[in-house]
């Protein structure tokens, strides 16, 4: 046996280089994978022993929470209710449990509303987990400001409104995200004012977050949008006009009417289209002034405005472009000229039966 | 007289499930839960329930094959409350479609529940 290691050492020493070196590669390979088969076994095992523990908790905290919120109003229970809230209160000084608390908390809440739901909110209070909410937002850690901001959120606690607020402009666009949301979740349209000091770009998903939210409330009483308009942060602008074209907002004209010769070329051409939606007539005679002075996006807006928005008194304006270069306006001028006909005694009909392109069955290539 | 009321409930969520539980029991119901729909269409077929309560949306089998079985298979003219949530306006429809009696929206009142569950036993 001696021998045939011993003649083994001889052969690989013997052996070309390039063989050792594939020797000692696959060694090292074989070394490799071992470790990691070591590591992966060990990480397992100890991701296991986590979730049987969080699995025990998490039973634990489910049964304590049932039990505090059937506790009724007798002095034995209420005991048993304090002894619950102690115990949990003193469990969220850990991390983990903490974690485990707050999960086990929205879990039912987001599922149930009426006095049970109160009643959750209630126990965060007295757990004293709202505290250490509120003292995260101090941190100077990014991810825990914005995990803290999204509790508040869930538990809809309007108290921290003043602590939030001053981290509005925060450096990590996540936390302002979350920060938005809190705003605008819990206080509805009285949470926009955010848009007063907001310095950074709001995003389009931002702007699709908080209509999505707004969009879920009814009867709302909708504030003056006009000193958002005229906001210096283009944004917050792009954002007001998408919420002047939702809820309608006639009262912010002015204010849309002056953005028609903002610096943004995106403002502008929004602008045109809220026009048209809130049937702004006075603004056409302003586009029209110069209106070649604009870029061409603007031009095609402004004609497709003019789609619904022109009068017999526009058609020599309109007709004078029916052979511009540009296909979008010349469409459009066809459109109106279809729309609105002007006789020769100058008076004009609204022509309200669409033309009929249909192709004539009976003809064929022949004919 | 209601102690001899077995309402099966079909419910992911272990402490929505536990919370009903001990609402609906200090009513007076006897609750029979099932974590999933595979688990409440074998609850039902052993103990022919006098009501049944389901989520929409659970594992293997969904609420409304849930509703399916009971009507179509077994037969039962057993009233059923479905739970659904926001954005599942299509799935309650399947679900009246397919026979079910009432829903409740998510997040909802126990209180409420326990109303709608009198009513509908009566």
């Amino acid at each position: 046996m001696s021998d045939l290691i011993q003649n083994s050492i001889d052969a690989f020493q013997n052996s070309h280089p390039i063989i050792q070196f594939c020797a000692y590669v696959s060694f090292l390979f074989m070394a490799i994978i071992m470790g990691l088969m070591i590591y992966l076994k060990s990480l397992r095992s100890r991701l296991r022993i986590k979730g049987r523990i969080e699995a025990t908790y998490k039973k634990k905290y489910e049964a304590d929470l049932i039990e505090y919120l059937y506790a009724d109003d007798d002095p034995e229970n209420n005991e048993q209710q304090q002894k619950i809230i102690a115990y949990l209160a003193k469990s969220s000084h850990n991390r983990l449990k903490r974690k485990l608390i707050i999960n086990t908390f929205l879990k039912l809440k987001n599922e149930i509303s009426g006095e049970t739901a109160d009643a959750i909110q209630n126990l965060y209070y007295k757990t004293g987990l709202i505290n250490s909410a509120t003292s995260t937002l101090k941190s100077k850690k990014w991810d825990a400001v914005a995990r803290s901001v999204r509790e508040l959120t869930q538990f809809e606690i309007k108290e921290a409104h003043d602590e939030i607020i001053p981290l509005i402009n925060h450096p990590k666009k996540e936390v302002r995200n979350e920060i938005q949301k809190y705003l605008v979740k819990l206080f509805r349209f009285d949470g926009l004012e955010f848009l007063d000091v907001l310095e950074s770009n709001l995003s389009e998903w931002d702007q699709i977050q908080l209509l999505e939210i707004l969009n879920k409330f009814n009867n709302l009483e909708i504030p003056d949008m006009s000193k958002w308009l005229l906001s210096k942060n283009d944004s917050v602008v792009l954002f007001t006009l998408k919420l002047a074209r939702i809820y309608n907002q006639y009262e912010a004209q002015e204010a849309i009417k002056s953005l028609l010769n903002h610096t943004n070329t995106e403002i502008r051409i929004e602008a045109i289209n809220i026009v048209n939606h809130l049937g702004i007539f006075e603004a056409v005679e302003i586009i029209k002034t110069d209106l070649f002075s604009r870029c061409l996006e603007e031009q095609i807006a402004f004609f497709k405005m003019m789609e619904e928005m022109a009068m017999p008194d526009d058609i020599p304006f309109i007709k004078e472009h029916i052979q511009h270069e540009n296909f979008y306006i010349r469409v459009s001028v066809m459109k109106i000229m279809n729309l609105i006909t002007v006789d020769t005694d100058n008076t004009f009909k609204v022509n309200t039966i669409t033309p009929d392109f249909s192709i004539d069955k009976d003809l064929t290539i022949a004919s | 007289m209601n102690l001899s009321k077995k309402i099966v409930l079909a419910e992911d969520n272990s402490i929505l499930s536990k919370l009903l539980q001990f609402k609906l029991e200090k009513e007076g119901y006897q609750l029979l839960i099932a974590t999933n729909g595979k688990e409440a269409v074998n609850l039902i077929e052993d103990n022919r329930p006098d009501m049944i309560l389901t989520d929409i949306m659970m594992p293997f089998i969904s609420g409304l094959e849930v509703i399916s079985h009971v009507r179509n298979k077994l037969e039962m003219k057993t009233p059923i409350v479905v739970f659904s949530s926001a954005g599942q306006e299509e799935m309650v429809l399947n679900a009246f479609n397919l026979g079910a009696n009432d829903f409740m929206s998510k997040p909802f009142s126990p209180n409420e529940l326990v109303i709608r569950i009198k009513r509908l036993l009566q």
